[in-house]
């Protein structure tokens, strides 16, 4: 199924690119000919050019999908409840820092006034009983994990974690340490993970920007 | 540099309902010359005069979709709008002529969709669920 997805993807990839024929006409001269042939079966087969973004055939058969097309009354009225809750969660959205290493920097750059998390309502609290995110930033030692989880137990449902930088990751350059967790997805449930050493403040945003995303796909009603 | 004079300018040149759209999508009335399309339909803008926008502000894109997300400007169109090249590339001879033809299609992040990627391991994971097993009361 996701092999077909794929190839799809790839074609409508293929269909809204600009440059396709210069892109086909060197694809004929350095392809072999059951590539072409391959090719040419596709091309034909996709007949009805769409205009329809690759985030819509990406969510067919989705959670998303289902809450966006509610099919009858009660579903509507479920997944409108549903809109609602996940649009207040996405509003504020509070972090718990959990500011480790110097990924913490990093994430003070998001809280200053070039990024300005605060226009997302992102505040930071510093309690755990308050918040509903926690952002992992930085390095993850054997010492620290225990208090990691006692402070993920205490903040209150529903949680997400945002996982900063290549140390929380996966123990990124203290992967063979001694004293380092690898990663701290063996600690936590991570929602997101944000890539790099460390990431920019931009990158940390978008990575804020994407469990908004993932906030609004959230299904408490319709459960089915 | 919001102020009423400006909004007041910019209905009148870009219309009311641009004007709407403008205040849905990107919350500032904003006007400027249109510089060109890329291949998802995302417009993207420009004004240089330093009396109605401030420097940082004076590219702009309107992205095609609702649901809109950064990544969905196609590189070409990236390294215009953050000023990494200073022409469109509608205009960039150099940006038109290095595209390579293995270049593969750009596709937006699919994050969070069923279109995400997911790597697969053939090896036996190291790490096991806990599962307690409580030894029975003699």
């Amino acid at each position: 199924m996701s092999l077909a997805l794929k190839s799809t993807v790839a074609h409508v990839g293929r269909r809204a690119g600009v440059t396709q024929v210069g892109l086909l006409g060197s694809r004929l001269l350095h392809s072999s000919k059951i590539n072409q042939m391959a090719e040419k079966a596709s091309q034909s087969a996709s007949t009805p050019v769409t205009t329809e973004p690759i985030t819509a055939l990406a969510k067919q058969g989705s959670m998303q999908l289902s809450l966006e097309t509610p099919q009858n009354k009660a579903e509507y009225v479920l997944s409108t409840l549903d809109k609602v809750s996940n649009w207040a969660r996405q509003g504020s959205m509070w972090p718990m820092t959990f500011g480790l290493a110097c990924c913490a920097v990093e994430m003070m750059h998001m809280a200053a006034a070039r990024y300005d998390q605060d226009r997302l309502g992102v505040v930071f609290r510093a309690s755990p009983r308050q918040s509903d995110i926690m952002i992992v930033a930085g390095t993850l030692t054997n010492k620290m994990a225990p208090a990691l989880r006692k402070v993920y137990d205490q903040m209150p449902e529903p949680r997400w974690v945002i996982s900063m930088g290549s140390c929380a990751n996966g123990g990124g350059y203290y992967h063979y340490s001694y004293s380092v967790v690898r990663g701290c997805d063996r600690i936590v449930p991570v929602d997101i993970y944000v890539p790099g050493c460390p990431p920019t403040a931009e990158a940390l945003l978008y990575g804020m920007l994407q469990l908004q995303r993932k906030m609004r796909r959230s299904r408490k009603g319709v459960i089915w | 540099m919001v102020s009423l004079l400006r909004t007041i300018r910019s209905v009148r040149r870009v219309g009311l309902r641009e004007w709407w759209r403008q205040m849905q999508y990107i919350g500032d009335a904003k006007s400027g010359t249109y510089v060109g399309k890329d291949q998802f339909g995302n417009r993207y803008f420009e004004n240089r005069n330093g009396e109605e926008e401030i420097p940082g502000r004076h590219r702009w894109v309107d992205f095609a979709q609702h649901d809109f997300n950064a990544t969905q400007v196609p590189p070409e169109w990236h390294s215009w709008i953050s000023h990494i090249r200073k022409e469109p590339p509608t205009n960039d001879s150099v940006m038109q002529n290095l595209s390579p033809p293995w270049q593969a299609p750009y596709v937006e992040n699919l994050t969070g969709t069923r279109g995400a990627y997911k790597p697969y391991n053939t090896v036996v994971p190291k790490i096991n669920a806990w599962e307690p097993s409580v030894k029975p009361r003699a």
